[in-house]
């Protein structure tokens, strides 16, 4: 299950490339409206000015996977689930939960939505969910259909189709066949249109136009998160007319949600206004308070956007974070439009290339590996990112707020900063008691380098070396770490990436499976080529166990077996600082995107 | 050897003391007080930068040694200079004054190094074409408008990649930009020099193409390149800073002034140190060598007048 996550540019922590979050049980859940946050009624009006640094990814939803293209495709874009954003203060895991948007219900065993053997899902479409066509026009059955077969186009497709291929019937077949008619065909607009709408997905059916009707290839307690990734939404027919999110689309996206882009300059700036075509009472998840939203790209300083945002010049941040430096400034003084939300990620953790030969193949050996678990300062990490109000020590493979998770601390230092003596000594047990030297890759961007420097200098004291490859921020995992030949090379031995899953909750298949699952394939995120089958075995019953708490179980058991194993150093969890403009009210927050939500908040005064 | 006595540098005696023409600008540096003082400027960063491993056990701080309690706030801010840090520390507690120092030693290392190694190409190079002339001339000459015509960053950026950021790289490229600048200058001069009748003397007493250019040629070149090459100096030192910068020179934790520069620009509203002393130490070190090139050019060939010079106004006031 490929979902990797590419670090924005220049930077830290949030912006990564990644989608949708949420917990579910197959249970009944009733979509309660947004809660507003208590500031007065709501202002309607305004422009939402975002600034930051790069370009959306993708303006396709097929195959958007940066979280900053999350935050503007929820306005255009609408899926059969969503997520609620939640207050500050507020528990964000609330904000995992899924909840209905153009699907009717949940569906359930109750309600008929969902069949006694967990393997078919029939979902009924809300009434009035409109394309922004002329005349507006009622979102099908069909135009659902439509996504899940543009899910594996050849020429944008979707960046995670593993979850799809690997829950719905046929879909791996569909993709196959797909893949198979244009190795050589030019992939014309028309002659994508004409393999989509000549070949069906055996699992994804429309059973009339306002019932979907879905079948699994085994029970999958998690296939309503997948269905609420963007990857899924509907598709208008007009989408027939173009290759994929080339030129020619972006121009023309048709929206469903309340806001439609109007403008879009790559690399320069977005503009979205209200779509006529939407109905409020249509919508159970998104409102349309602000006017217009702006996004302008090409400032690179996070530094640069914190000054405008302070000085109400711009509104929130597009793709970068608040400065370091800037956090401890901004949270003693106790500004309101500042806060901190909770993490539930993996960032960064030390990650072992276990095919590595160097030094005599030190990281394929056990000792060495818990030698170094002990010898990493997990508090002077978190220093990099502002302190423990920013980050905090990770003990465990899965951290908290996944499936999974229970604190425990395999390999105890005091007070989480490293115990150097410890390593030397079991350094020495492995073999190595004159130390050894090793490789280490790091993003030479934000504060990569950083961390690297701060490990580098722990293990220096327990008598590894380890010498500094820095690699290009782009390239770093598509082209480096996810490319196991690199790794069998031996041009790399330890390095720290970072992994926000897909999805909150139920996801262990988001989480556990991508990262431990046997896989040493180009495009893995099993960076280091790991594989025990007793960790493969579990995998596969957690993602079939319908029980919760029963796959909880087994998921768990995958961690002690992986950090038995020392297959990576867990270093932080990180928590999400952001600020907005003083004129932003009711910012509710998208723990799945690290952003706030764009729909559900108003500006006052809102002018401009 | 009488070839020695018809050099034009050894003609101007007469009946007073003679003196060569080395001592001639040795003095004339001498009454140039800009120049001096750059000069010392330059000889103390030096010693510093030797020193550097002394000081830094004097102060009991190693360059990468990370002061986790003493060094950074609880929030990971730096401290500001106090009486244990001079400079203050860095975002990960390391002493930055001995940092500095130590950054002094990569940037001074790096360009002498790549200038010398530039020296040496270029002079090898532009003495070869200037002397020989015709196809040598056109093949090596084009081969200098090539490298001048570089993008430098571009060609610098796609070497790291390929090749990997380090010290030798950093030096490779730079010298690899800088010698073409030194081999023109060198060529023109020979292609004037080799017309004089001192070298169609040794030419006609039998000497050889080699003997020609290196023992006849070269010490008339040795003014030029000897301004180039500290004028080089600087530029290479900022090459260096802006690899570095980019993340594509010296690799961390050895400090560099770039790598310092780089580490301190998302902390400059905070930190006013952690940029302020490595960039002033940047341009104090900059600034020397450039006014010290200018005084040796000056002194070497006082014939070229340089505009706003001080000397000229001095002597139209005199």
């Amino acid at each position: 299950m490929a979902s990797m996550r590419h670090f924005s540019i220049a930077v830290v922590v949030t912006a990564t490339l990644c989608v949708t979050a949420c917990q579910t049980d197959t249970g009944a859940r009733n979509s309660a409206p947004p809660s507003t946050a208590a500031s007065g009624s709501p202002v309607s009006g305004g422009t939402l000015r975002l600034v930051g640094s790069g370009d959306v990814d993708h303006l396709d939803p097929t195959s958007s996977y940066y979280t900053v293209t999350n935050g503007i495709l929820r306005t255009y874009a609408r899926g059969l689930f969503g997520l609620n954003g939640v207050p500050a203060g507020a528990d964000t895991t609330k904000g995992f939960t899924l909840v209905p948007d153009v699907a009717a219900e949940m569906p359930t065993k109750e309600n008929g939505g969902l069949s006694a053997d967990g393997i078919t899902y029939t979902i009924k479409l809300r009434d009035g969910v409109q394309w922004d066509t002329q005349p507006p026009r009622e979102v099908t059955a069909g135009d659902f259909v439509r996504g899940f077969k543009r899910i594996c186009n050849p020429v944008a497709g979707s960046g995670a189709p593993g979850y799809y291929t690997s829950t719905i019937k046929g879909m791996q077949a569909y993709c196959d066949a797909y893949a198979k008619a244009f190795t050589k065909a030019k992939p014309t607009a028309k002659a994508l249109a004409d393999f989509q709408n000549g070949h069906d997905i055996a699992g994804v059916q429309a059973k009339d136009d306002k019932t979907l009707v879905f079948t699994l290839t085994q029970p999958a307690s998690d296939f309503l998160n997948i269905l609420s990734l963007n990857f899924s939404v509907a598709a208008p027919e007009e989408y027939d007319q173009y290759v994929p999110d080339d030129a020619t689309f972006r121009r023309h996206t048709i929206s469903n949600g309340p806001y439609k882009i109007t403008q879009y300059v790559a690399t320069k700036s977005i503009r979205l206004e209200r779509n006529p075509a939407w109905k409020q009472e249509s919508d159970p998840i998104r409102h349309q308070y602000v006017g217009a939203i702006e996004v302008k790209m090409g400032v690179a300083e996070p530094d640069a956007v914190q000054q405008q945002l302070e000085a109400g010049s711009a509104d929130l941040s597009w793709d970068l974070p608040v400065p370091t430096a800037q956090i401890p400034r901004l949270k003693s003084s106790g500004d309101p439009n500042f806060t901190i939300f909770p993490g539930a990620v993996s960032n960064p953790y030390i990650v072992f290339n276990l095919q590595s030969k160097n030094a005599d193949g030190a990281m394929g050996k056990l000792k060495v590996r818990q030698a170094i678990e002990y010898a990493v300062s997990k508090v002077a990490i978190a220093k990099v990112y502002g302190g423990s109000d920013v980050a905090t020590a990770l003990h465990t493979a899965i951290p908290p707020g996944n499936i999974g998770y229970q604190e425990y601390n395999p390999y105890p230092s005091p007070g989480d900063a490293g115990d150097p003596a410890k390593c030397k000594q079991m350094l020495a047990e492995a073999g190595y008691p004159n130390g050894l030297t090793l490789i280490g890759a790091y993003r030479n961007a934000g504060n990569h380098p950083a961390n690297f420097q701060s490990y580098a200098a722990d293990l220096e004291k327990c008598g590894i070396t380890v010498k500094g490859l820095p690699v290009r921020q782009g390239d770093y995992y598509g082209a480096f770490l996810q490319n196991p030949s690199l790794a069998k090379a031996g041009k790399w031995d330890i390095s720290a990436p970072g992994w926000v899953p897909d999805w909150y909750g139920n996801n262990g298949r988001a989480v556990v499976q991508p990262l431990f699952e046997t896989n040493c394939n180009p495009g893995t995120s099993n960076y280091g080529c790991y594989s025990n089958p007793k960790v493969d075995s579990l995998i596969k019953q957690a993602l079939a166990q319908q029980d919760q708490a029963k796959a909880a179980a087994l998921w768990h058991e995958v961690d002690t077996t992986v950090m038995a194993d020392a297959v990576i150093v867990p270093l932080n969890n990180q928590n999400t600082p952001i600020y907005h403009s003083k004129r932003v009210h009711n910012a509710l927050y998208l723990p799945a995107f690290q952003l706030y939500d764009f729909t559900n908040l108003w500006l006052d005064p809102n002018t401009p | 050897m009488t070839l020695t006595e018809i050099r034009p540098g050894a003609v101007g005696g007469g009946p007073v003391a003679g003196r060569g023409p080395w001592q001639l600008a040795w003095r004339r540096i001498r009454t140039d007080k800009v120049a001096m003082v750059s000069g010392a400027v330059v000889v103390l960063l030096c010693a510093l930068a030797l020193a550097a491993p002394l000081i830094a056990a004097w102060t009991g701080h190693g360059p990468d040694e990370q002061f986790r309690d003493t060094g950074i706030t609880a929030q990971g801010l730096p401290v500001p200079p106090n009486g244990e840090f001079w400079f203050g520390t860095d975002r990960l507690g390391r002493d930055l004054f001995v940092r500095v120092l130590y950054g002094a030693r990569v940037s001074l290392l790096v360009g002498v190094v790549a200038t010398g190694m530039a020296a040496l190409v270029g002079v090898v190079v532009g003495l070869l074409a200037g002397y020989y002339g015709g196809a040598v001339d056109t093949l090596l000459s084009r081969l200098m408008d090539v490298v001048l015509s570089f993008p430098y960053l571009i060609f610098a950026i796609a070497v790291v990649s390929i090749a990997g950021p380090s010290l030798t790289a950093t030096i490779g490229v730079i010298a690899f930009y800088s010698w073409a600048a030194i081999a023109r200058v060198v060529r023109g001069q020979t292609l004037a020099l080799k017309e004089r009748e001192y070298v169609e003397a040794a030419r006609s007493m039998g000497a050889g193409d080699l003997r020609i250019m290196f023992v006849d040629i070269l010490p008339n070149l040795l003014a030029p390149v000897i301004v180039l090459t500290t004028l080089l100096v600087p530029a290479a030192i900022v090459f260096e800073s802006t690899l570095s910068y980019l993340g594509l020179g010296i690799v961390p934790p050895t400090p560099s002034w770039g790598n310092l520069l780089s580490e301190a620009q998302g902390f400059y509203r905070v930190a006013y140190w952690y940029l302020g002393f490595p960039a002033a130490t940047l341009l104090i070190t900059t600034l020397a060598f450039n006014l010290l090139g200018d005084g040796i050019r000056d002194a070497i060939d006082p014939r070229m007048e340089r505009l706003f010079s001080r000397r000229r106004r001095t002597r139209k006031g005199a």
